[in-house]
Formats: C-alpha cells, structure tokens, sequence
C-alpha cells in the first residue's frame, strides 16, 4: 500500500492563488444572494480588496522565497521567483484592467450586457441595452481567470499546467461574449475563441502525453532529466515539445497560430480586450518561458531555429497586416501579434537575460496596451466606441489633452525613446543579441519600422485633420477609467526615462527552480 | 485511431498479447474507425452524434481492456453519457437542419484543410508507429499494485490534489457561464411584468392596437388546418386570424374552389 | 476488483453480457408487450378539424432551458467520477481526504446555490 498522506502544502506560497480563488467564489455568492442594487458595488469592492490582498501576500512572499522552500504541493507548483514576478505582474495588470471592467461613468449600466440570454436585436434586447445594468458575475469570472494565470506561471509539471489553462482561459471566452453593444460580433468572437482554443487546448494535451511517454513522468525537473541523460525517445521529445509549444503559442498570438487574435480583440468588450492583451499575453509567455527554460533546456539547440522562424514570420505578419487595418482595436491586435514576435525574440535569448528582458517587455507592454484600450473607451459615439480609424480623424483639435495622451501610447508602442516601448524593446533585442541571434534583431528593427507606419498614421490623423461631423466626442471618464488611464500612461513614462528599477528587479527574479 | 496504434504496437513490444485481447482489439477497432468516419461524413447531425457515441463505447472497451478498467468505465458514463446527451442538446437547440451550410468564406479552405489534416495525421502517425515500436511497456504492474481506482486516487489525493482542488473552479466557472448564456431570469424583464393596470389598459387601446379578441381561423370553412386564414366579408385573407409563428399555408384548387353550399 | 489480465476479462465478459442482455430486454419487452394487431382504420394519421396537416420533418427546436438542466446533470456526473476513486481511499486518510472532498464538493454546490437564487431551477 502506497503512503496517502496529504503532501505539504505551502500555503504562504500558495496564499495568492487561495485568496483570488476565495474572492471569486465569495463574488459568486454575492452575485446570488445580495440584492441587485447592491451588487456592483460590493463585486468591484471585493474583487479589488482580493487583489490587494494578493499582491501582498506575493511580496511577503518574495523576501522568503529560496531555491529550497520555492517547490510546494508535492512538486505541482513551484513558486520561484519568476513564477512571484509575474504573478505580482498579472495582480497589477489585472487590478488596473478591472477597473475599466468596472467602469460604469462612460455608459448606463457599464461595457456589459445585462442578461446574454436575451435574443439579440429583439425588444427585450433593445430595453435592457437602454436601461439595465449589466451583469456583475464579469468580476467573480475576471477574478477566477486571474487565479488561473497565477497557478499557470508557477506550475511544475505539465498537468498543472493543462488545468491552469483551461482554468484562465474559460471565464475569457465568457467574457468575450458579454458586450452590451454589437452583441453578435461579440457572440462570433466568443465562439470563435472558445472552438480555437479547444483545439489548442487539445494539442497540449496530446504533447503532454507524448512527453510523458519520452521522460514517464510529466514534471519539468524530469524531462530535462530524461533530456539530458538521452534516456528515452527523441522522437518522442520533438513532437511532444512541438505539440505543447502550439498550444502555448496559440494562446501567445504567435504566427501562425494568430488567427483568432483580430477578430476576438474587436469583438470583446473592450475591457476584456485589455485584460486578454496584458495578462493573457504575460501569462502565455510564462508558462512558454517555463517550458522552454525549466523543461527543455537541454534540447535549446534544436528547437531555437524553428521559435526563430515562427518569431520572424510573426514580426512580419503583424506589423505588414497592421498597416492595412482601418479599425483602431483590429490595429492594435496586429499590433499585439507583432509583439509576440519581439517578444518570442527575447525567449531565444535563452538565459538569465532572456528571461528577464522578456518579464521586462511583459511588464512595459500591458501597462501600455490598457491605457490604448482605456482611451478607446472614451471615443464614443450615440452607438458605443467609434473604432473605424476614419472617425478618429481630428480628434486632436476636439480634445487635445486625451488626443496627446494616445499619441504618447502610440509613440510608446512605435519604440520612441524615453518611452517603455524603446527601453523594452532594446532590452529583448540586445538579449537575442547576446544569445547570438543577430539577425533576429536585425528582422525586429526591420518589423518596427514598418508598425511605426500605422501608429504614425493615426497620430497624423489625429492632430492633422480637421475635425468633421462624424469626429466622436471623447466622454469624460469616470474615476476608475481615469485611475486606469494615469497608471498605463505613467509606468509607460517612468519605465521608459528611468528604466533601472525595473530592471533590477528582473533580474533579480530571473531564475527558475524546478 | 492513435490510441489503436499505441496499443498494437505497445502490445507488440511487450510481446505478450493474449488471444482474447486481440480478438477484443481486432473487433473493436475496425468498429472504432468506421464510427469516426461516419461521424464526420454522416449528413445528419444527429446521425453523426450517434457514430460518435459508437467511437466512444469501442474506445471505453479498449481503456479497460488495456488494464485501466476506471477510465473506461469513465469514458462510457461521462462521455457517452453525459457529454453525448450534451451535443444532442446542442444539437436540437440549433435545429437539424442548421448544419447543413457549406459556403466557403475562404476560397479553397476545405481542400487545403483536408490536406493539411492528411498530411498532419500522415507525419504524426507515421512517426509515432515508428517510435511505439521501439518502446517497452513499463510502470503498468506498479501504478496498478493496489488496484486500478487505488491507485488513480492515490495520485489524485496526494501529488495533484492542488490541481484537483483548482478544478472545481473549471467546473463552476462553466456552469456559472452556462446560465449567464442560456438563462433568461423572466422576472426581472422590464416592462410586461411591472405593468400597472392603467398602463396596461393604456397599452391596449392605443392607435395600432387591436382591442377586441381576433377573428379565428378559417378552419371549418375550408380545411382541417388552423394555419388556414379566415376571410373577411370582401374575401380577402384576415392574417390577423392566425398565429404569426404559422406557416401560410398554400390552400390547393380544391379548397379554394365554391363548396356550391348555397341554397341547401 | 482487477486481478492482472483475467480480472480485466472478466469485467469485459460480464459488461458485453450485461450489454447484450439489457438490449435484447429492451426490444424484447417492447415486443411483448406492445399491441400485435394495432388497429389502422383509414384516416388514422390524419389531421383531425385543427393542427397543422403533417408535413416536413418531425423535428423541433427544444427550448436553451432543458440545456441547463442536461449541463448541471453533467457537472454533477464529473463530481460524481472524483468520488470514486475518493471513496477507496478515505478511510486511510481520515480526516484531510474528507476535508478534501467537502472543499470540491463545496465549491460545486456553489454552482447549485447560484442557479437556485437565480431561479434556473423553477419552471416558468
């Protein structure tokens, strides 16, 4: 009879994960028991107080954490320093995307329909699209996929892994399905997310099988064992390593498992596009960095060419296609894929300082990429956001304070100096440098001239123009939108003047322990 | 259909296949591959769930023949159960005929994905055929020492007990998103619910409305059928007299030729 | 319950019999039991001074809300498949196994509780 003790359980490291996974259970409870008026405000109140409490009890963590004490809950979970890095990240990101989930200032009864289950277009549809507020049970699911991202950077092995997955990625599909206007593109984009994902989903799990088959065990400690002492099947390895990398990549909005990207990002909320552009994207290249790092360090040589190529096919498909977009949240999804590809370029860093220029550009990047989305918000019209890039032509002259604060995002996201799209940039480019990935960095300045183009383009609509009668209005925002607003565009200002910091403290956090 | 190569060349390498086993095997897998052909060729949704299920119990039968007798069993009750009554549900929500749309928005996409698909199958077969040739069997007698669920509980209670717990979150997530999609709470509609009885006698009276009751159909006057329009004095069609979630109904020369009642 | 190959056998024997017999019960009650000369007067499966004539196919789209029944009823089956393998071992590890389970199952009922406040569970 085997021993059937229960493992120890570490809970001063796990102690984020149990408190996000609590609060969105208490938010779920709040949603069937508290009165309807009361709702929003006790779930936006809950769900911040839960983040709060999370990203403290990751810092108290981070002074304790060793190479020894960082492995918990029978080797599932290993929460080093990396894994406490981005999941103070993911907090931060998450807490500053809830805040434009919660907004309610910008329109009655906020960015959310108020019951999905009403027949789009009927009348029913058209008064709750008028009167109602929308649904509260968003926060208890933003809250369940942020807990999901947590265990998804510390996981050890490649079960914990498949779970932490599926467990970030269903609240999103939801998510993406609740918009209170154009609700079919946003049902379509919903639906679409939910089968590609499936289907990403499923190439993980057929990887995760071959590798248990290569190594007979599935955490990351015992496939670099395996990989490093030529015990078991190459073949094995490569295909596993290869199956398991789609379902990463997918879920990274690498090329060429992008498609979904455009047409989610536009059809979302734009809350939950903000959220999925920051925290998705941080806690994708965690678990990718994880793998690759952690589990398949020994086999670097060979899988290197083929990230190389998907990097480079990524950069160029996304910044090309990004010049042809007319709509701003289209855009800026070809825009994120481009992206993916520079960061892709800092994972084959393949050291210490890969690891930390990508967590770097992680960081700079979702600060970023909320407030664009959080400025996106503002520009409406009687029928919700203008996004057709044509209605933003003028805007400049017809309110030049939120005009200039876009144009320093914009410039941000070009890679302008003394902004953090220049320092992170230069980061992950000179870690590829040093990794002797030259011409990777030669075909990333190359992709970043072409993405000025578009980010350019808007800029000169913006101020150039003259502001015609289809030019929106930009709403004054609420607190929370502002509060969002002022986070995004000062990190995006202080990490790129005084990037040191930062800096520091990647890598400081760069090295993990299986 | 990877699986059925797993086992035959596992068992092979393992060189100790009983004749029951692969007699079981040999019955089972042709029945196993033709359910999954005829689920994706099958016209019918329905007909298509149905070989699904046929996969599904053949591949239940090899899980538990292949010493995991818990996962099969699994397989059979939640799979072809639960989740098979699932897709049926799935499937008379959007009607019968809804799937039968074969537009291509790409151009040339069916042909590429059925060669993509070939191909992708082609290499990931071959190679694995290759490799599972080579592999012995090991850990089998050992991971089922105390007994095939012991030893799954086991596991499940002891190194992935953090991941089992995390999975009720999947499991709640989904359900919580299940009635946010299909629940429609009626009481909270606004509108006919909270209507007062001035605004309801308002309502009814208003320029537009019909006060009095409608005309019924005109089924005894010239069929059986209730989708058959009562006439008004000149003879035309009063559409008001039936339900508008009806057909119209085509009436045939027959019924709409004079019954030469008059005068009787 | 598995005693190494024959153990499997065994189970796979009694599983096809039980299959073959609950099938062959099945029709063969539905045989027996079902009128052998039911009457079929002329007009039978006509429609009768109201409803629809009968044509096009039988098939009718079923309302979302039995999918909330068919999806709890799943839920509860993926509850039930980790109480299986809970139920061998829990006596040998007292009491965290059952603090284990209380927790899922919990979090599970959570679900119910929701549906219930939300009214997925009456009828209207």
């Amino acid at each position: 009879m085997k021993d059937i003790s229960l493992p120890h359980l570490n809970y001063a490291a796990l102690a984020p994960m149990l408190i996000l996974f609590g609060v969105a259970c208490v938010g779920v409870l709040v949603d069937a028991f508290a009165p309807r008026k009361a709702r929003y405000p006790i779930q936006l109140v809950v769900a911040l107080v839960g983040l709060i409490a999370a990203f403290v009890a990751v810092v108290l963590r981070a002074g304790k954490v060793t190479a020894e004490n960082a492995i918990t809950a029978a080797g599932a979970v290993s929460v080093d320093k990396p894994a406490l890095f981005l999941q103070g990240t993911l907090i931060v990101l998450g807490a500053v995307a809830l805040l434009l989930i919660g907004e309610r200032a910008l329109e009655r009864g906020g960015p959310f329909v108020a019951q999905a289950a009403i027949t789009v277009g009927s009348d029913a549809d058209q008064r709750q699209a008028a009167r109602e507020s929308g649904a509260t049970e968003v926060f208890p699911l933003t809250i369940f996929s942020l807990s999901g991202m947590l265990l998804f950077v510390a996981a050890n092995d490649l079960l914990t892994m498949f779970v932490a997955l599926e467990v970030f990625s269903l609240p999103l599909y939801l998510l993406c399905a609740l918009a209170r206007r154009r609700r079919l593109i946003s049902q379509e984009a919903a639906l679409k997310y939910f089968l590609l994902g499936a289907y990403a989903s499923a190439f993980f799990l057929f990887g995760l099988a071959l590798l248990y088959g290569f190594a007979g065990g599935i955490t990351f400690a015992k496939i670099n064992e395996s990989a490093q002492n030529g015990t078991g099947n190459i073949t094995l390895l490569y295909a596993g390593l290869a199956l398991v990398s789609i379902g990463l990549l997918f879920k990274a909005a690498a090329v060429p498992f992008h498609v979904w990207t455009p047409d989610v990002y536009q059809g979302a909320p734009t809350p939950v596009t903000s959220l999925m552009a920051a925290c998705t994207k941080v806690a994708a290249f965690g678990g990718l960095l994880r793998v690759l790092y952690a589990g398949f360090d020994r086999v670097h040589w060979d899988y290197s060419p083929i990230i190389a190529a998907i990097a480079v096919l990524t950069m160029l498909v996304g910044s090309i296609l990004a010049v042809t977009q007319t709509d701003i949240k289209r855009l800026l999804a070809y825009s994120s894929i481009a992206n993916a590809g520079y960061l892709l370029v800092g994972v084959l860093g393949n050291s210490a300082l890969g690891l930390s220029s990508v967590m770097f550009y992680l960081v700079a990047y979702g600060f970023t990429v909320i407030a664009a989305f959080a400025v996106i918000t503002l520009v409406r019209d009687a029928d919700g956001e203008a996004t057709h890039l044509s209605r933003w032509a003028g805007l400049g002259r017809r309110s030049p304070f939120y005009a200039t604060v876009f144009t320093v995002i914009l410039l941000s996201f070009a890679g302008i100096p003394l902004t953090s799209g220049f320092t992170s940039k230069f980061a992950v480019f000179s870690a590829a440098g040093g990794g002797d990935q030259s011409w990777l960095v030669i075909v990333g300045v190359v992709s970043s001239m072409i993405l000025a183009f578009p980010y350019l383009r808007v800029v000169v609509m913006m101020w150039l123009s003259e502001p015609g009668e289809q030019t929106p209005s930009v709403s004054l925002p609420g607190m929370l939108t502002s509060a969002a607003l002022v986070i995004g565009v000062v990190i995006t200002i202080f990490v790129g003047v005084a990037p040191q910091p930062l800096l520091h403290l990647t890598s400081e956090a760069a090295n993990f322990i299986r | 259909m990877t699986s059925a190569l797993h086992l035959v060349a596992a068992a092979a390498a393992a060189g100790e296949v009983t004749t029951g086993e692969k007699a079981v095997f040999f019955i089972l897998a042709p029945i196993a591959l033709i359910g999954a052909i005829g689920m994706v060729a099958a016209r019918n949704a329905v007909h298509s769930a149905l070989w699904l299920v046929l996969t599904m119990l053949s591949l239940g039968v090899f899980y538990i023949v292949q010493a995991g007798p818990f996962i099969g069993m699994v397989q059979i009750i939640v799979y072809t159960g639960a989740i098979m009554m699932l897709f049926l549900f799935v499937l008379m929500l959007v009607g019968r005929d809804a799937s039968d749309a074969v537009i291509e928005t790409l151009r040339g996409q069916q042909a590429w994905a059925i060669v993509l698909g070939v191909g992708f199958a082609g290499l990931l077969g071959t190679g694995l055929a290759r490799v599972v040739g080579s592999l012995k069997v090991v850990g089998l007698e050992q991971a089922n020492a105390d007994g095939n669920v012991q030893g799954i509980a086991a596991l499940l209670f002891t190194k992935y007990v953090w991941v089992f717990e995390i999975s009720s979150a999947l499991l709640i997530t989904a359900a919580v998103g299940a009635m946010i999609l299909a629940h429609v709470d009626r009481s909270l509609r606004d509108g006919t619910a909270v209507m007062s009885q001035p605004e309801r006698m308002r309502a009814r009276f208003e320029p537009g409305s019909y006060p009095g009751p409608k005309p019924g159909p005109g089924v005894f006057a010239t069929s059986t059928s209730i989708a058959t329009p009562a006439k008004l004095p000149d003879g035309t069609p009063a559409q008001r007299s039936i339900s508008p979630i009806l057909p119209t109904r085509e009436l045939t020369a027959a019924e709409v030729a004079n019954k030469q009642t008059e005068g009787r | 319950m598995v005693d190494g190959y024959l153990g499997s056998y065994a189970l796979l024997g009694v599983l096809l019999l039980v299959a073959a017999a609950f099938f062959g019960v099945a029709f063969g009650a539905n045989r027996l039991l079902s009128p052998a000369r039911p009457a079929e007067p002329a007009g039978k499966f006509e429609t009768y001074e109201c409803g629809l004539d009968p044509v096009g196919g039988g098939w009718a789209q079923v309302h979302i809300r039995y999918y909330l029944y068919a999806y709890l009823y799943l839920l509860f089956a993926v509850e039930a498949v980790f109480l299986f393998p809970w139920a061998v071992v829990y006596l040998r590890q007292g009491v965290p196994a059952v603090m284990e389970m209380a927790i899922f199952v919990g979090i599970l009922a959570l679900g119910l509780l929701y549906a219930w406040r939300k009214r997925v569970l009456v009828w209207q």
